[in-house]
């Protein structure tokens, strides 16, 4: 019997850690909820175990970045006070299971200010609703497929506590559809993996073909397994088939499979997919048979503005790792924080209703490492899931990669970002190292 | 009556703590985990029917949660049933497709059983995947719990059905558990030979069972789906899967309390996981259980090393890993492996099965008090010895690729005789037996019971033609007592049906049958060890009670293979003692037997087998002095040619 | 369809089933000798291979990485045999098949934690490029698991033949019983079995790791088909494996092109269910008779 308050683990005030877990751990059934206190409680969620851990601890250590720099600063100026932030940490194991159960216990929580994690659609399926129904702030971040969010179109619910802070997979998708296009391809063969992110993936590929008007043909719809490792009988479907292009949608290895089974069966055509190909475990798996893939990036791991070097380095140094292991996942968890937290500004209260209207209509720009967010959202609207999503085109750009690296697929893009930094005032460089240790190698 | 009302009491007082919780708690969160443990606890008392009971590793059983899951979302939302046919629906599917598994799962025994069920789980999760114009496949299928009378089921109503459903089908597994079936379960765990030649078909039992276990399994995927309202085939895999085998053998095999106790854990598994202190807590205290039964294990000798010093090693690993890993929960794995190994080389038992005994002797529970034995008469009515053939075997054989093992045997059984059979080492007695008994097909010739064909190559049907039979490897039911191995041979009693039992209808017939084992177990002198496991029994009461369990067939012909092999001299005296007396209610017996003297003492007929083929027949003193009888059990070189060394043959 | 294609897919498919014939066979050592099997054996694989790419990145070459990572498959092997299967065999239970689950269960674990639950390339010296045979692409890499699996399947049965310590070993298999009255310590050739089949599984790891990637869940795929080959074939069909398991893996390439890659686990589950209803003994295995 357990509240199982985790506490925020190395960040702000650590005296009474031990103290406090225990008088949480003995106190479940009674004792929930009675937790008062000065700071502005933010739970962040997500797989920090299993398959899509990199994705959930680089957005988790990424937001804790940010936020070990906001409390370094004394705080967010709420009201008339400062109030540090204090995370509260759930791994969803990347379980729908886990993900209703997390939800329930964050929705039982008093005073809590907000919630900023997933990965997995089925967990935002599962678990959201309990925190909709207590009107309780939610930023999916740092990905989760359309049915995440077209889920309360459906449903006409008027009124949404959760938004999204993730390039989603329309823009993505079209983005995808686009680069096809402008290369000149005609036949295009779709792949993607068996999970809820690779079909919805595909939907949405193919609903952006016939958007952009039918420009491209799909030769051949192949799916595979999460575990798969010889990818030959999907590829060689293609190859027969003529696709000259592959647009791939799924996660990890994977996704390397393909890659290097292209290169046995000498399928000499480029790759274009969603962003996870920009993970380590693509990239490294795949060697040099993964250079000139192309996916859609908000995050590229290059210090070409003040913002992304002070970000990029502060998270080396903190999480002492010599490259992100999920750039995009860290680089949205740390604007997703900030965003947040003006909102809590914004409405002088950690009062989670409040923060959600603020949410809404922010009236400060607020300067990511992504971009400068100017009113990322607006009231919602069930017939514009749009008015709940962060990402517009314009913050996505092409990637690719080179070597082992992800670069940017298009130098207009780097040039584009370059200029947008430099139009705002400097950034201020990162105040503070966060204590946290690495959770990911 | 002051075990009753301990039991019952403990189950009454833990449902309406559980009921009024909703009352007093407002957290959605706690409630959320309880409506959990009510599902795991339904599933869980499911999978024990297979893992506890039938003693399989059953590893498909969180298939039969998605099914069951799908089966009751897809009822809702493609055919728009209510609440109540949806569940009853998801319980149907596991049923049948738990009855379907058990086919051809029925052959199987250990490792391959394992193997049969984890391949049906990854099928069925392919399947659910793959069916995407029926399940929504990987997109997951969302559904709304329907209203039940037009009233919107809340959570604390939802947490209500599940919990009154976990109480009814506590109660109603109680009571079969507690009947024949539940005994013809472990029957077959122990001695699946013994279970068929007693009467009771394992076929049906095992099926039975594994489709009850998936009929469980079904209606908690049904919960399952209206709890979470979401489905997705990739919840029900291999690693829930491990989760649940966690929780049934943490919380102790054969046991309700135990199940019940397995999915608290489950529950509440993460939450411990993510509080370090409370881990390290548990830890040690695991690790202080660990240290205290394992020295008491090794003090007083009942536990080997290993046993006693494996579980402390593990729940140390435990402790310093509590003290040393920063994240407890990116060790979960780990740390189920470890409780898990604890539990299974040094609690045997489970939690509750330790906690049972420890609580028996605690409150000084005694075992409910037994009848009265029945009258012999009653149970054993004595017949007419009128010396008609009984049993005639023509020409039988049965060879094993080129080994003739019996070849060409004609035969006949009297009404009333003792009838021995007997031949040196490898010349063919125990094959007769098997034959007779129906392990064995004959390859050639008839046998014949009172006129009429015996059924062959069925332990089953000759057992229920009137045919009884002990074993030379004794093939008791280890885990039951000695009453209960009489119980579950018994004949004639048991006519209540299905529901009856279910609904605890059937008391005064289980004490009527009490009565009748009691009987037989007074008739070979094992009355005051009634409830003593068979397992602890000494060799020679075991040898009695294997006897005993026959005669629980009631038969018109008793098989007695090597009843004195390996007795001391005075159990021989007792055990000639017996058969005299199970003789004496008229019933024909076939003797197998090594000992010269005991075939004197008792036989009326003897044959004498060599090779395969009948060498003398006779009475013993004449079968005795027989100079092929002399030739073949001293082994002069022969002077005619007779058998010339009969080559190894199965026993 | 083309039968290149159908050529291509059956020998690229038949390949990698020699990997799930070269577990297998780790399987029926260890049943040979305890009639017992590893059901945590696809971990013993995961955590060699990840000893294996360790030694490699400390420099070591990969000639000498190979004994190495022999070595310490056999030695986890014994761990296996020491804490999961002595206890369950001196008490003849199946305790074993639950102790072996949950020792496997704690390999993923730490290997998890100790390596990273990311997937890794093992860097090999055998090249990746295809080589055109028979209107065939094969690469070397894929050619090297065939000459592995028999190279070690023979110097196993070699050992059985040839060396006292085998024949030790073959006589345990023949007759427990009868073996342990003639002086041999069944328990140490049950030890000597199960260090073997570590070993296997090990060589198994570093043959496939080179194409599959490292990682935690790298044999979870495999483990489940090597189950269905020994399962098929029969636990003590000998060389019976390496037919079913190219067949298997053929079959399963084949299904995955005509009837959806989703559905490509499918034909070894369902042969294994049929197998183990219509045969339990498996193809080539030996029907025994049932003794009381």
């Amino acid at each position: 019997m357990l509240a199982a308050i985790k506490p925020l683990q190395p960040i702000g005030a650590k005296e009474d850690t031990m103290f406090r877990q225990t008088v949480h751990g003995f106190l479940l059934l009674a004792a929930l909820g009675l937790q008062a206190g000065d700071t502005v409680k933010l739970a962040i969620t997500g797989p920090f175990t299993g398959g899509s851990a990199p994705m959930g601890a680089s957005t988790r250590d990424g937001a804790k970045l940010a936020i070990a720099e906001i409390n370094a600063a004394g705080g967010i100026q709420v009201g008339a006070r400062k109030m540090k932030i204090e995370i509260i940490e759930r791994d969803d194991e990347a379980k729908n299971e886990r993900g209703a159960l997390i939800a329930q216990e964050l929705a039982s929580m008093g005073e809590l200010a907000g919630v900023i994690g997933t990965v997995n659609t089925g967990v935002c399926m599962a678990g959201d609703k309990h925190l909709q129904e207590k009107g309780i702030t939610k930023i999916i971040c740092p990905a989760a497929g359309s049915a995440s969010m077209t889920q309360w179109s459906k449903a006409g619910v008027k009124d949404l506590s959760i938004f999204r802070f993730a390039a989603h997979d329309g823009i993505q998708a079209a983005m995808v559809v686009e680069e096809a296009i402008n290369r000149g391809f005609t036949k295009v063969a779709v792949v993607f993996d068996s999970t809820n992110y690779g079909v919805s993936g595909r939907d949405d590929m193919l609903d952006q073909i016939k958007k952009q008007g039918n420009k491209l043909t799909v030769v051949a719809q192949e799916k595979f397994n999460i575990g798969d490792k010889d990818m030959t009988a999907q590829l060689l479907r293609a190859k027969s088939t003529g696709a000259q292009a592959i647009l791939i949608w799924g996660i990890g290895p994977e996704l390397a499979a393909v890659s290097n089974g292209m290169a046995k069966i000498g399928m000499k055509v480029p790759l274009i997919g969603g962003w996870t190909l920009s993970m380590s475990n693509f990239i490294d798996n795949a060697g040099k048979n993964g250079n000139g893939t192309l996916m859609p990036q908000t995050f590229i791991e290059e210090p070409i503005t003040p913002r992304a070097k002070s970000f990029i380095e502060g998270y080396h140094q903190a999480f002492k790792v010599g490259r992100i292991p999920s750039p995009v996942a860290a680089a949205q968890g740390y604007d997703a924080v900030y965003i947040f937290a003006a909102a809590v500004k914004q409405a002088g209260s950690t009062d989670t209703h409040k923060i959600k209207e603020a949410l809404e209509d922010l009236k400060e720009p607020v300067k990511g490492v992504i971009a400068t967010w100017n009113r990322p959202f607006t009231k919602w609207d069930p017939a514009n899931v749009e008015t709940h999503e962060a990402f517009r085109r314009e913050q996505t750009v092409m990637g690719m990669v080179q070597d082992g690296r992800v670069v940017f697929g298009n130098p207009a893009d780097k040039a584009r970002l370059i200029k947008a930094a430099a139009g705002t005032a400097p950034a201020k460089p990162a105040a503070a190292k966060p204590a946290a240790k690495a959770k990911t190698k | 009556m002051k075990r009753i009302l301990l039991l019952r009491g403990a189950e009454l007082i833990v449902f309406a703590l559980l009921a009024t919780i909703p009352l007093l708690v407002v957290s959605p969160y706690a409630l959320g985990l309880l409506t959990l443990l009510a599902i795991y606890g339904i599933l869980l008392i499911g999978l024990d029917v297979t893992v506890g009971y039938l003693g399989q590793v059953n590893l498909g059983h969180v298939a039969f949660l998605g099914l069951g899951a799908y089966t009751a979302g897809l009822a809702v939302t493609k055919l728009g049933l209510g609440m109540a046919p949806a569940l009853l629906a998801a319980m149907a599917v596991g049923l049948l497709l738990g009855g379907l598994l058990a086919l051809p799962a029925l052959r199987l025994e250990g490792p391959q059983f394992a193997l049969a069920t984890l391949s049906f789980a990854a099928l069925s999760t392919t399947a659910l995947n793959e069916l995407e114009g029926l399940t929504g496949g990987a997109q997951g299928l969302s559904l709304d719990r329907p209203p039940v009378f037009g009233h919107a089921l809340t959570p604390p109503l939802f947490y209500w059905l599940c919990m009154a459903l976990l109480a009814v089908v506590w109660m109603l597994m109680r009571n079969l558990l507690a009947s024949q079936w539940g005994r013809a379960f472990e029957a077959l765990r122990d001695s699946p030979i013994a279970t068929d030649a007693m009467g009771v078909g394992t076929y049906r039992h095992k099926v039975a069972a594994f489709a009850l276990g998936s009929g469980l399994g079904g209606l908690a995927g049904g919960l399952y789906a209206f709890n979470f309202e979401y489905l997705q085939p990739h919840s029900f895999t291999y690693d829930l899967m491990i989760i649940l085998l966690l929780g049934v053998v943490l919380g102790g095999r054969k046991s309700l309390w135990g199940a019940f106790v397995g999915a608290s854990v489950i529950v509440l598994l993460p939450n411990l996981l993510s509080n370090r202190l409370l881990f390290q807590i548990f830890s040690g205290l695991g690790f202080a259980m660990a240290l205290a039964s394992g020295l008491r294990g090794l003090v007083k000798k009942t536990t080997r090393p290993f046993q006693a010093l494996a579980p402390v090693a593990a729940m140390g690993m435990l402790v310093v890993g509590g003290l040393l890993v920063e994240n407890t929960e990116d060790w979960r794995k780990a740390i189920f492996a470890l409780m898990l190994f604890s539990v299974v080389v040094g609690l045997p038992e489970g939690i509750m099965g330790f906690l049972a005994l420890f609580l028996a002797k605690l409150f000084r529970v005694p075992h409910a008090p037994l009848p009265e034995p029945a009258d012999l008469d009653a149970v054993l009515p004595a017949r007419a010895a009128d010396g008609s053939p009984l049993l005639v075997l023509d020409d039988l054989k049965r060879h094993f690729g080129g080994v003739k093992a019996v070849d060409g045997l004609s035969m006949t059984v009297r009404s009333g005789s003792i009838h021995g059979l007997i031949g040196p080492n490898g010349s063919g007695k125990s094959t007769v037996v098997n034959v007779i008994s129906g392990l064995y097909t004959p390859s050639g010739g008839t046998i014949r019971l009172r006129g009429a064909g015996l059924p062959s190559g069925s332990l089953l049907r000759v057992a229920q033609s009137g045919v009884a039979r002990t074993f030379q490897n004794l093939q008791l039911f280890g885990e039951l007592t000695a009453l209960e191995n009489v119980l579950v041979a018994l004949k004639g009693v048991y006519r209540s049906s299905l529901p009856r039992v279910l609904f605890g209808l059937a008391r005064a017939e289980e004490r009527r049958a009490q009565a009748e084992a009691l009987a037989l177990l007074d008739l070979i002198g094992l009355k005051d060890q009634a409830l003593a496991r068979a397992k602890d029994l000494t060799y020679g009461a075991q040898r009695f009670l294997e006897i005993a369990r026959a005669l629980a067939r009631k038969p018109d012909l008793l098989i007695l293979d090597e009843p004195a092999a390996g007795l001391a001299h005075p159990d021989v005296l007792q055990q000639i003692d017996i058969i005299k007396r199970v003789h004496q209610r008229g019933i024909t017996i076939i003797l197998i037997e090594h000992h010269m003297d005991v075939v004197s003492e008792l036989c009326d007929t003897v044959t004498v087998l060599d090779g395969g083929r009948i060498i003398a027949e006779g009475t013993p003193e004449e079968v005795k002095r027989h100079p092929k009888v002399v030739e073949a059990y001293l082994g002069q070189p022969p002077q005619t040619d007779i058998s010339g060394g009969a080559a190894p043959l199965p026993a | 369809m083309d039968p290149s294609i159908i050529g291509q897919m059956a020998v690229s498919g038949a390949l990698m089933g020699l990997v799930y014939a070269l577990i297998a066979y780790g399987f029926q050592l260890t049943y040979a000798t305890s009639k017992s099997i590893n059901f945590g054996q696809g971990e013993l694989v995961m955590v060699s291979a990840f000893f294996s790419l360790t030694l490699t990145n400390l420099g070591l070459p990969y000639w000498l990485m190979v004994p190495g990572g022999l070595l310490f498959g056999a030695l986890m092997g014994l761990v296996v045999e020491r804490a999961g299967v002595r206890l369950a065999l001196e008490q003849k239970g199946e305790g074993w098949i639950l102790l072996t689950i949950i020792i496997g269960l704690f390999f993923f674990s730490a290997a998890e934690n100790i390596w990273g639950r990311d997937d890794r390339p093992f860097p090999t010296p055998i090249s990746a490029d295809p080589i055109h045979v028979l209107g065939v692409d094969v690469t070397r890499l894929e050619l090297s698991v065939a000459v592995g699996v028999f190279a070690i399947m023979g110097l196993v049965e070699l050992f059985k033949r040839r060396t006292l310590l085998g024949k030790a070993f073959e006589a345990v298999s023949a007759d427990r019983d009868a073996a342990e009255l003639m002086g041999i310590s069944a328990t140490r050739t049950v030890m000597l079995s199960y260090g073997l089949s570590g070993s296997v599984a090990a060589l198994a790891g570093i043959l496939v790791s080179p194409i599959t990637t490292v990682g935690p869940t790298m044999a979870s795929a495999l483990i489940l088909k090597a189950f269905a080959v020994a399962v098929v074939a029969g636990l003590d069909s000998g060389f019976g494996v390496v037919l079913i398991g190219m067949f298997l893996g053929a079959l399963e390439s084949l299904a995955s092109f005509y009837l959806g890659s989703g559905w490509r686990e499918a034909p070894g589950l369902v042969l294994l269910i049929l197998a183990l209803a219509l045969r339990p003994t498996g193809v080539f295995g030996k029907a025994t008779i049932r003794k009381v």
